[in-house]
């Protein structure tokens, strides 16, 4: 974010009711030029909901939205500084990817050769440079997926919008994805709301998130405070996560509670057999370091094996599955 | 990175080189042209019009039939089947771009919502004056010289382009107005089929006030009734244009109904329809 710049996207009290039933409750956040904002929830959370009101797609049933100082009372303003990859996107079957990128560059006013020229730069940007002049219909999945952010792209958007934008890419196409959209807001200097399931992907590249559960706003800041004022088993400075083998669990917990060094020991992740377990904090240089040693020893001795270790700042997907547990709950 | 194109600041399409509408039509055009679905429809339409054709000239060979009667027949069936092509095509143009999952990119843009309606429609319509071109050989084939083929053809024309416009424009309404395309061309269908209603009644009702006046509101029947008593019963065209004043009417209220009502209105979701009128910035709710 630049510094001193005024936030890119500001929504305030965003609501959406479809007659009774209320999809969105109370969305506030803001976001900065140049940051990643994952935008995190189980199905139904309202994470598509709210893309859809701040692309003006849907009208807010109440609050307000601000894109680059535009406010919500002019949507055509708004769409012409968004760009939004829509979750599930379709494409023209018979139109290559230059064709389809230069329609819709001439839908935001551009003339037709400014837009070819902005099409051709855009598909070599995400890696398609060779397949422009193939119909889109010939495209594999994670293709469409880039095309579909190029598209985004035609208009140099302030905001970028990317609904689920790995869905069903394979490891290596998440990735490419993942570090596409990196460079997006890092060299546009463009702010990017990011809607995912995938934990682990908002946590390596967002730089803010919010939590979403039942058309709520659970948690929202950087990743790092959202991960601190959790409170979440496992999420604390004197915590070790541990993991063993599933069916060896129970007997792990209850040896490690038996240490005195111990506070509590939580079961974070039944299936892979995740523990998080929290240390006493007495003040020694060592940062609990002996402590967690002491640990590991014990469930060595135990035969119990160890798959595998991590300290220090907990896990995004810890403080997502209590919360939205608690929202449930 | 490449620097793309930068929105306008003036907040309108003044920076396109050619107009929203018209991008949409060519974009139509291509997916309903080189897709192969505009080809698959004229198959079927010339399939029908040859079949019709070869009924008409084997009642000729018996004597059965006179030239300028099968004539203006083929020319109502070119009506009746051509309408249809349009009637599919547009029931087709919104709820198949939902069902796609391409509509939201459109509605993402700042494009009008009135212009890309009228693109589509006009794209819609693209295969009535082919099927109408097909059609001219077998009009002449059965005409057999007939003096009034040159008018015929005209008039044929003219009314086919009239009802293709208002039938294509139902279908492009029950489109915008739903969520899949089944739904929108079961409602084109079966308007179609209450058009074609009319004639099928039986010979007394037709004759009495009631079937008079069901024929005259009937923009398909008053176009087929005016084909036949202006060309087949040599009424004059004072006497039958008020067979005109239906399809004319009919064709003005489809086009008031989509660019005056239901196109501004154009939702991503079809049962709504509606388009986002966003509180003012700073009032609150």
């Amino acid at each position: 974010m630049s510094a001193g710049a005024p936030p890119i996207l500001i929504a305030q009290d965003v609501q959406k009711t479809y007659g009774a039933r209320t999809a969105l409750r109370s969305l506030s956040f803001s976001l900065g030029r140049g940051r990643v904002l994952g935008f995190l929830g189980p199905n139904g959370a309202g994470k598509t909901t709210s893309i859809r009101v701040l692309t003006t797609i849907l009208e807010p049933s109440a609050g307000r939205f601000e894109v680059d100082g535009i406010g919500s009372d002019r949507p055509v303003e708004i769409r012409r500084r968004i760009g939004v990859l829509p979750e599930g996107l379709g494409f023209p079957r018979n139109t290559t990817g230059i064709e389809y990128l230069t329609f819709y560059g001439q839908l935001f006013g551009s003339g037709s050769r400014e837009s070819r020229a902005t099409a051709i730069a855009l598909l070599a940007d995400v890696g398609l440079q060779n397949r422009g002049g193939s119909l889109v219909g010939t495209y594999s999945h994670g293709m469409r997926q880039r095309l579909g952010i190029a598209r985004a792209l035609v208009n140099d958007p302030r905001v970028l919008f990317l609904d689920e934008p790995t869905l069903g890419l394979d490891p290596r196409g998440q990735q490419e994805l993942l570090t596409l959209i990196q460079r997006i807001a890092r060299e546009r200097d463009t702010g990017v709301v990011l809607s995912s399931h995938l934990l682990s992907e908002i946590e390596g590249i967002c730089d803010d998130v919010v939590i979403m559960n039942a058309g709520h706003v659970v948690a929202k800041g950087t990743v790092a405070e959202v991960i601190g004022q959790s409170g979440a088993p496992g999420t604390g400075e004197r915590v070790v996560r541990v993991r063993v083998p599933a069916t060896l669990v129970a007997t792990a917990q209850s040896l490690l509670d038996a240490e005195p060094v111990v506070v509590r020991t939580t079961l974070t992740d039944p299936i892979a057999g995740w523990l998080a377990i929290e240390t006493k904090d007495d003040d020694r240089p060592d940062d609990g370091a002996a402590d967690r040693n002491r640990l590991l020893a014990a469930l060595i001795r135990a035969d119990i094996p160890i798959v595998a270790v991590e300290t220090g700042r907990g896990r995004l997907q810890d403080v997502f599955l209590q919360l939205t547990a608690e929202a449930i709950e | 990175m490449t620097a793309p194109v930068t929105a306008p600041e003036d907040g309108g399409i003044r920076g396109a080189s050619r107009p929203i509408w018209w991008l949409v039509f060519v974009q139509e055009l291509k997916e309903l042209w080189v897709g192969g679905r505009a080809l698959n429809l004229l198959i079927l339409f010339t399939a029908l019009m040859s079949a019709t054709s070869f009924l008409l000239a084997t009642n000729s060979e018996l004597s059965l039939t006179p030239p300028r009667l099968m004539m203006v027949v083929t020319l109502q069936s070119t009506m009746s089947f051509g309408l249809f092509l349009g009637l599919i095509v547009g029931a087709e143009s919104v709820s198949g771009e939902r069902e796609r999952a391409t509509l939201e990119a459109l509605l993402l843009t700042p494009a009008g919502r009135r212009a890309v309606v009228l693109g589509k429609y006009l794209a819609a319509l693209s295969p009535w004056p082919v099927a109408m071109a097909l059609a001219v050989p077998y009009v002449v084939l059965l005409a057999q010289g007939d003096v009034a083929l040159g008018i015929a053809l005209v008039w044929g024309a003219a009314l086919g382009t009239i009802l293709t416009i208002f039938f294509t424009g139902i279908g492009v309404l029950a489109s915008m107005w739903s969520g899949s395309t089944r739904t929108s061309l079961f409602v084109g269908l079966l308007v179609y089929l209450l058009a074609l209603l009319p004639a099928q009644l039986p010979g007394e009702f037709q004759a009495t006030t009631a079937g008079a006046v069901l024929q005259a509101l009937d923009p398909l029947e008053s176009a087929r009734q005016f084909l036949n008593q202006y060309l087949v019963d040599g009424v004059a065209l004072d006497d039958a244009r008020l067979l005109l004043v239906a399809p004319i009417l009919a064709l003005v209220a489809v086009l008031i109904a989509i660019l005056g009502f239901a196109a501004p209105r154009l939702g991503l979701d079809g049962a709504t329809i509606s388009l986002p009128r966003l509180p003012t910035f700073g009032r609150g709710a």
